[in-house]
């Protein structure tokens, strides 16, 4: 099957995302040269769709899949990777390499880009890297096949950005976020526990609050929030400022989320892993569910975006850069735990993890997340996902489909779950609310691309990028999402029925925002007074492009 | 010919990696390379490397090499794949494909550490990267090893004498505790010094966890020692506690094996110490990129060092890695990529045995007598690209001089043979 033309032929196209639309509508869709073309010439070879369901590959706005942290937690986990093996797949293509790796909730490499393919996914972004370990992300990307891949650059607990936080140096902390960017090769800011991972690596304890002092009085999560919010803004990057709240996993911690958006009115905010943050109760004493409160503020608020962060029962790995948290879930669990303090920038913990659905506060997290889902008026501003591997793997989006789309299924589920903290919650008073395809095209695929800023992305508009999808119409949506008869990615036929068939390489999505030059001289003397690597060999993509 | 000088060079001599190396270039040796410990200063040296490329003991051409590679690997029925020292991870990256596609087995010296990491993959870890050590650490003890030795500038650039956001005064910031383990004696440079006997070592450890972790231990003399260290060491803001990684002293007459449980211990106090205080481990590793050997073999496999990819997929044999098998006879075939003289001896030795292929710097030297040796520059002498600090942090190489073949591209190279006589 050649790259160059393609007519996808006779399927019901499910395309919220472009401005022609389709809602099932019976239609052709067209691609050449890895793009979507209106037409195409009739002698044009022909991939027959008729009865099944043609959608732009999923877009998955936030996943850890490569870099430094994520291959930690990848060592720490022989025996997840020695129960799922993966061997090489059959390719086309007798010069092409396929490789064999290992699965587990922290996959390998290839065997990462292979089953996000087979999936129907055909961009992720990886959502946690710390500037200095950049290059490590990149190379671990460069051996992930097929998807197209973008890294976010964690800021906020950054010793440099601190210090203009400080000195009220608001224009310095802009260009510095610029030059970060640009340096790291990366395609957003992400804030994790904004100066509580400072803190923490300073000895003292976590923040609790957005007015905390962060060594000195004048920086707090507050400032630190506004500064970067205001710099991503002014610097007008694709995506809003990507925020991991302050008090992560702790009951009571949705006064804490509420505050970060109202500190944040009228700004552009994504908020990640959003059911993470969204509990009630009181910490150290109770649980309950405060996901109406959360989304309701949510559904008033335009500016404001969020992925979902659903909890599925099973295996997780916990980890992330808010390595406090990790280190309570070690503490409490008493199992193994990594703690890695990276330099001058942030932090990183791993907890392995399950999820039981006999355990109380596990119950708990996975109604909070369907509730959101189920309680959000606008599915462009919520979006999916599981926070991989922290909530749950990504293959089981298509068990969380299932449970969105599927009343029945979903009430059935519930009530095999631990009862006792889901008892006064909205998703036992019943919600009857059933997502549908086209939903679903939104929340997977149309929704992320947007708040993402990747406009060729998510649609299937003419001009987009030729990354299609295409499922077999099964009445079991977990089946239908979990195995897609054909995919499609910048145009050529990857999974080609219901086989891995050609493995391409995907494409780094990458700002290159502008910043004045002279903080780079600035930069220097801090890195000449401070740094353990020299500020020449720090960036780990060429500048000044 | 005029001197020209490469600045910001990454120095392999170690596993310190300090990237503020200058290389002064005369003609094609190197003149100079300043900033150098004098590990880094041997390592560097003139850049002069061999640039042969023979098979069956007769130079060929490079051609005729990966042919003769290629088909000797071919007919392997229980082919090795080996990291040496002083390649690139772009270079380890082209080698593990190899593994993959001839179904071989993958290992690398971090097999010689196997006891380490299995024990962090039980536990996990406490560790940093070594500029937050430098940024925080208030008291550092150095357990059963001095820096000086083959780690030359750990102490003056990373983990006691700069200053750092939390110890402005450098040195005059810190206390550091010297633990001499027997004949495996502490920094030199140590405000206290306490002496434990190899054989107490463990229980030492295993009783300073108790102590930090509030309970009783008696007062025996082990339980005195311990007692006075873990309560410093709980008193602190920020420990750094650092370990020699590597399993014995090079250049010491007698081998010092690290016992076995050490690593583990060391662990288990390290993430006691979090609680009370902060505590790292900051284990020490040697150069030539190996830790991006087990970086890259876990990326690209699940697993850090000995996998087996005979079934069609990695597995784990972390007891059966590259001494084990050659010394059973099993291994037929060895690629060695890297460098023959970083191989551990263990290793090195049984290869005698086995047909060798050898790609990478003073690969034609190698004292096994490879069939087919194919000499390449070092990594960060001659070849760029990337490799690991011991803390695990990614640097870039800047080559000074052109060597003879490029390591990575003569992987390829192999590789593409490989896939072509796949049907």
């Amino acid at each position: 099957m050649s790259k160059a033309r393609l007519r996808i032929a006779g399927g019901a196209v499910y395309d919220p995302g472009s401005a022609e639309g389709a809602d099932g509508a019976i239609r052709d869709v067209c691609i050449e040269d890895g793009r979507i073309v209106a037409e195409l010439p009739r002698d044009a070879p022909k991939l027959d769709a008729r009865g099944m369901v043609v959608m732009a590959g999923g877009v998955d706005i936030h996943s850890h899949i490569a870099g430094s942290s994520v291959n930690h937690g990848r060592r720490l986990l022989p025996e997840e990777h020695a129960a799922d093996p993966a061997p090489a797949p059959p390719l086309a293509d007798p010069d092409a390499v396929p490789r064999s790796g290992t699965g587990g909730t922290i996959p390998t490499t290839f065997t990462t880009g292979y089953r996000y393919a087979g999936l129907g996914y055909t961009t992720a972004m990886e959502a946690a890297v710390a500037p200095l370990a950049a290059r490590h992300a990149h190379a671990e990307l460069d051996d992930t096949p097929i998807i197209d891949a973008g890294l976010f650059a964690l800021l906020g607990n950054d010793d440099y950005l601190l210090r203009q936080i400080a000195a009220g140096e608001v224009a310095r902390a802009r260009d510095y976020a610029a030059w970060v960017l640009s340096a790291a090769g990366a395609y957003a800011i992400k804030i994790v526990n904004p100066g509580g991972v400072e803190r923490w690596k300073a000895g003292g304890r976590n923040v609790t609050g957005l007015d905390d002092a962060v060594g000195t009085g004048a920086v707090t999560p507050r400032r630190i929030l506004e500064t970067l919010a205001d710099a991503v803004n002014a610097l007008e990057l694709p995506h809003p400022v990507h925020i991991h709240c302050n008090n992560l996993g702790q009951a009571g911690n949705a006064a804490t989320t509420l505050e970060t958006m109202r500190a944040l009115a009228g700004r552009r905010a994504h908020f990640t892993h959003l059911q993470f943050h969204s509990y009630g109760g009181e910490r150290g004493k109770s649980w309950k569910s405060a996901a109406k409160e959360v989304i309701e503020h949510v559904n008033a608020h335009p500016e404001v975006s969020a992925d979902v962060g659903q909890v599925m029962f099973g295996p997780a790995t916990t980890l992330t850069a808010d390595a406090p948290v990790e280190y309570l879930l070690h503490a409490s669990s008493g199992k193994r735990w990594v703690n890695v303090d990276i330099e001058l920038e942030t932090g990183c913990g791993i907890v392995p993890y399950s999820y039981r659905e006999k355990a109380a506060v596990a119950a708990l997290q996975w109604a909070i997340g369907l509730e959101l889902f189920l309680l959000a008026k606008d599915p462009w501003r919520v979006v999916l996902s599981t926070d991989h591997p922290n909530g749950g793997s990504f293959l089981s989006y298509p068990e969380l489909i299932r449970l969105l789309m599927d009343r029945g299924y979903r009430d059935e589920r519930l009530k095999q779950v631990n009862q006792k903290l889901v008892a006064g919650s909205t998703l036992a008073d019943g919600l009857a609310r059933e997502y549908t395809l086209s939903e679903i095209a939104i929340v997977t695929r149309a929704a992320p691309a947007r708040l993402l800023g990747l406009k060729d992305k998510g649609h299937l508009g003419v001009g987009a990028d030729a990354d299609v999808t295409i499922y077999a119409n099964d009445p079991d949506r977990a089946k239908m999402f979990s195995t897609p008869r054909h995919v499609i990615k910048g145009g050529v036929l990857v999974v080609e029925e219901g086989q891995l068939r050609r493995a391409p390489t995907g494409r780094r999505l990458r700002v290159r925002p502008g910043y004045d030059p002279a903080v780079t001289r600035d930069l220097k003397r801090w890195f000449d007074g401070y740094a353990c690597v020299s500020f020449e060999n720090y960036p780990a993509v060429e500048l000044g492009e | 010919m005029t001197k020209r000088v490469v600045e910001h060079a990454t120095c392999l001599g170690c596993g310190c990696a300090c990237d503020d190396i200058a290389v002064v270039v005369d003609g094609d040796r190197i003149a100079e390379a300043r900033n150098t410990c004098a590990l880094g200063r041997a390592w560097f040296a003139d850049g002069s490397v061999p640039r042969e490329t023979r098979s069956g003991g007769k130079t060929v051409a490079p051609d005729v090499a990966l042919a003769d590679a290629a088909k000797l690997l071919g007919r392997a029925e229980r082919p090795l794949v080996y990291l040496a020292p002083d390649i690139s991870c772009e270079t380890q990256r082209a080698a593990v494909a190899i593994a993959d596609r001839l179904g071989a087995l993958l290992d690398s010296p971090t097999g010689e550490i196997a006891a380490g990491i299995l024990a962090s993959q039980r536990r996990g870890r406490a560790a940093a990267t070594l500029g937050e050590i430098r940024q925080r650490a208030d008291l550092v003890v150095f357990w059963g090893v001095d820096p000086a030795d083959r780690y030359p500038r750990y102490a003056s650039r990373y983990a006691v004498d700069p200053a750092g956001l939390q110890a402005p005064d450098g040195r005059n910031s810190r206390r550091v505790v010297a633990v001499d383990v027997g004949p495996s004696r502490g920094a030199a440079d140590a405000d206290e010094r306490v002496a434990i006997a190899p054989e107490d070592e463990i229980d030492a450890l295993a009783l300073m966890r108790a102590v930090v972790l509030g309970r009783g231990i008696g007062d025996g003399t082990v339980a005195r020692v311990a007692t006075g260290l873990a309560t410093q060491m709980m008193r602190a803001r920020y420990v750094a506690l650092v370990h020699d990684a590597e399993p014995s002293q090079r250049g010491s007459p007698l081998p010092l094996p690290l016992h076995p449980d050490s690593g583990e211990a060391l662990i288990a106090l390290a993430q006691a110490l979090n609680g009370p205080a902060r505590c790292a481990l900051s284990s020490l590793r040697a150069g030539g990129n190996r830790s991006g050997a087990d970086a890259v073999a876990t990326w690209q496999t699940g697993f850090p060092f000995a996998v087996d990819f005979a079934p069609g997929y990695p597995c784990y044999r972390p007891h059966a890695g590259a001494a084990v098998l050659l010394a059973r006879g099993e291994i037929d075939v060895a690629l060695l990529v890297g460098s023959p003289a970083g191989v551990p001896q263990g290793v090195a030795a049984t290869l005698a045995h086995v047909t060798t292929i050898v790609i990478g710097p003073r690969a034609s030297a190698a004292p096994f007598r490879p069939k087919v040796a194919i000499d390449t520059g070092v990594a960060g002498i001659h070849e760029g690209g990337t490799a690991f600090r011991m803390d695990d942090l990614a640097l870039p190489l800047r080559p000074a001089l052109s060597g003879p073949s490029v390591a990575a591209d003569v992987v390829r190279a192999l590789a593409a043979r490989l896939t072509k006589g796949r049907s």
